[in-house]
């Protein structure tokens, strides 16, 4: 009897001893939007802090869209898909705090550590419910040095010059279009939509429009943009059909396209790097950039780890990060160009005395961009159909303005 | 006697439980939701009014101009107009040649494979056929010489591209029921029609088609609820677009509930492909019997 007793006392300490020694390896999940070439530039920065930590880190792909859906019905149930979850949909994010659902994270971040406004757009009652991790600019026509040397062309240094570089792409025998025309849900028509607006009508336009605090004469100047200027170039045929937008990177490496408007996280996605530069429409004052921004669940299992790994990654996170290139820091250590590739450091110094602004349709969300998407999809092959674009256009930034 | 009904009733007991939390409850909801307007007032008019004069809906503009979109509404009534009879005829043309052919085991699986595959692949795999560049329809087209581009990305000629491709996926499902039908109409029937001196096509109308009757219903009813209840395909393959000129009804139901989190106007849409769906089965399950 006493041996059973001994037997039975054993392996309760044994099973307690291993349940303790599990319960210390915690694991948390991390949803990220990358997937090919862009995730693999984000692995080692999971792998860093894994080894920083002394945590388990999982992973799952989700994009912002997916999120838009997934998170307001979890949300509901009390849980979301993963312990930090990056999002681009600062509308989304305050309204998850609102309700609740997204820790709050003040005394970890400091806004005075980060890019002017990126805090600010992610604070609810004064109080900070996520950080920015790097961010993405859009900062203009990415060409390639080798396509350029070989038909004599140079990039433009007065507007003048775009439209005549423009005429001298379409008359390049084998080429498809002189603009690539990305693809997919629409953001890379709204990205270059949003730099002709910069260019033409100005950054506080378009920054306005994005705040929600547009006056009738910045919807005049915004409008006129497309009238003006956007749909003569659809209409001179510079731009091609809208086209998958990997796909429309592989033709525009392979010299199928002249220039294609992007971010710079297509030079992670290229073979060449080196090879890769980029020009903005002479005249604009301003660039667009996409965060990728970070918030903690606050039903996380393991809340204390999940803020820790959050910290963690919206700073030194954001160092390692940026030295794989294809982003570029908003965290003040993370903003040195010395640590950026190459392709980046150039691209960083060519940007920087321009206005940072944040994307129109990321920022606003909801209605607005669902339908910038959509109906600048239908710009792209109707460009005939301006007016009803503009029409529904403004009836979707008022409608998600005025919530 | 008693006894033992009260005990087989108590086997069917989770059955009923199951469908009526997971399908009677969530309908009468829904139908109780449509009642209400995103305010949260009582009031079934303003809803559904609301709701139908929205131009993702039905678009006047569009109408008035004889150009996509319409409309959700009238873009679903399009797809099943042209859906259902092609592939409806398809598959049954497809069951009676491939009837006496060596080898149409193998084909009929190669053509039922578009069945199993998930439509969220079917619509991915609609977007690059009617590629302009890389697309296969384009490099048929521009063999015959006619005008070749992204059918998907221009507004006249998405939902149509959309609706071809659907075609392709779903007639496996006709061409299977009418190849099963066929094989149980008695031969003595065609023996008899022969020798009274019947010729194909009469065969075929006269007793062929008359016979499959049943079938054809069963094919009509699910290719209808099918149709209407299309949304990943959509989703994967234009996202309504452009310009809404690809939206359907399920695919709006998504946006109003989980773009917009407006659960009043989704209620009111599901209610609407409730109604037509009633609509057409009943009328044609009458008419089997």
């Amino acid at each position: 009897m006493f041996k059973r007793i001994g037997l039975l006392l054993a392996v309760t300490l044994a099973v307690g001893a291993f349940g303790t020694s599990v319960a210390a390896d915690v694991t948390l999940t991390v949803a990220h939007p990358w997937t090919g070439d862009e995730r693999d530039l984000f692995i080692p920065v999971l792998e860093a802090a894994e080894e920083a930590l002394g945590i388990t880190i999982g992973e799952t792909v989700l994009r912002t869209e997916d999120l838009v859906t997934i998170l307001p019905t979890q949300w509901a149930a009390g849980t979301a898909p993963a312990d930090v979850i990056f999002i681009t949909d600062t509308a989304l994010l305050r309204e998850g705090a609102r309700g609740g659902h997204v820790a709050n994270v003040s005394p970890l971040v400091d806004a005075e550590d980060y890019v002017a406004g990126t805090v600010e757009a992610l604070t609810v009652d004064g109080e900070v419910y996520g950080a920015p991790f790097t961010q993405k600019p859009k900062p203009g026509f990415f060409y390639r040095h080798s396509f350029f040397e070989e038909h004599g062309l140079t990039p433009p240094e007065a507007l003048e010059e775009f439209e005549a570089l423009l005429d001298e792409l379409m008359e390049i025998e084998g080429l498809t279009a002189p603009i690539a025309s990305g693809d997919e849900v629409g953001w890379p028509l709204t990205d270059v939509t949003e730099h002709y607006i910069i260019a033409h009508a100005g950054a506080e336009v378009h920054r306005a429009v994005t705040e929600c605090t547009a006056t009738d004469e910045d919807w005049e100047a915004f409008e006129g943009v497309f009238t003006d200027v956007l749909v003569p170039h659809l209409e001179a045929g510079y731009f091609s059909e809208p086209i998958e937008w990997t796909t429309a990177l592989e033709r525009w490496w392979g010299g199928d396209f002249g220039i294609y408007f992007q971010g710079i996280f297509i030079l992670g996605m290229v073979d060449d790097p080196d090879d890769v530069g980029v020009f903005t429409i002479p005249g604009a004052d301003g660039v667009i950039s996409s965060v990728d921004y970070l918030f903690v669940n606050q039903y996380s299992p393991n809340l204390d780890v999940a803020q820790e790994l959050f910290q963690w990654l919206v700073t030194e996170g954001q160092v390692e990060q940026v030295q794989h290139g294809g982003h570029i820091g908003t965290y003040e250590p993370a903003t040195d160009v010395e640590l950026y590739p190459p392709a980046e450091r150039e691209i960083a110094d060519a940007i920087a005395p321009l206005t940072p602004l944040l994307d129109m349709d990321d920022t606003i969300g909801g209605v607005f961009q669902s339908t910038f998407w959509d109906e600048l999809k239908l710009l792209w092959v109707a460009p005939d159909r301006v007016d009803e674009v503009l029409e529904n256009v403004r009836e979707a930034w008022e409608q998600e303005c005025n919530n | 006697m008693r006894g033992q009904t009260l005990r087989r009733s108590l086997f069917i007991i989770p059955a009923v439980a199951l469908i009526f939390a997971f399908a009677v409850y969530p309908a009468l909801d829904t139908l109780w939701m449509s009642l209400w307007t995103p305010a949260g007032e009582f009031d079934p008019v303003a809803n559904y009014s609301e709701v139908l004069g929205e131009r993702h809906i039905i678009n006047r503009r569009g109408f008035e101009a004889g150009r996509f979109p319409f409309g959700a509404l009238p873009h679903t009534f399009i797809w099943i107009g042209i859906h259902l009879p092609l592939t409806t005829f398809l598959g049954l043309l497809l069951a009676v040649l491939l009837q006496r052919v060596r080898g149409s085991g193998i084909i009929k699986s190669i053509i039922f494979l578009g069945m199993v595959i998930p439509m969220v692949v079917g619509g991915l795999v609609i977007r690059f056929m009617f590629d302009g560049d890389l697309g296969v329809v384009n490099q048929l087209f521009g063999a015959l010489g006619m005008q070749t581009r992204t059918w998907t990305a221009h507004p006249n000629s998405a939902l149509l591209a959309l609706i071809f491709g659907a075609v392709w996926l779903w007639t496996g499902f006709s061409l299977v029921l009418y190849s099963s039908g066929l094989a149980t109409i008695p031969k003595d029937f065609y023996e008899a029609a022969r020798i009274d001196g019947a010729n194909a096509v009469q065969i075929f109308f006269k007793i062929t088609f008359p016979l499959l009757k049943p079938i054809t219903v069963v094919v009509v009813v699910m290719t209808v609820i099918w149709d209407l209840k299309m949304f990943d395909l959509v989703y994967a393959a234009t996202m309504g677009g452009p310009g809404g000129s690809s939206n359907i009804l399920a695919f709006q139901m998504w946006r109003y509930a989980f773009q917009q989190f407006n659960f009043n106007h989704a209620a009111v849409v599901a209610v609407l492909l409730f109604v037509i769906t009633v609509f057409v089965a009943i009328p044609l399950v009458r008419r089997a019997r």
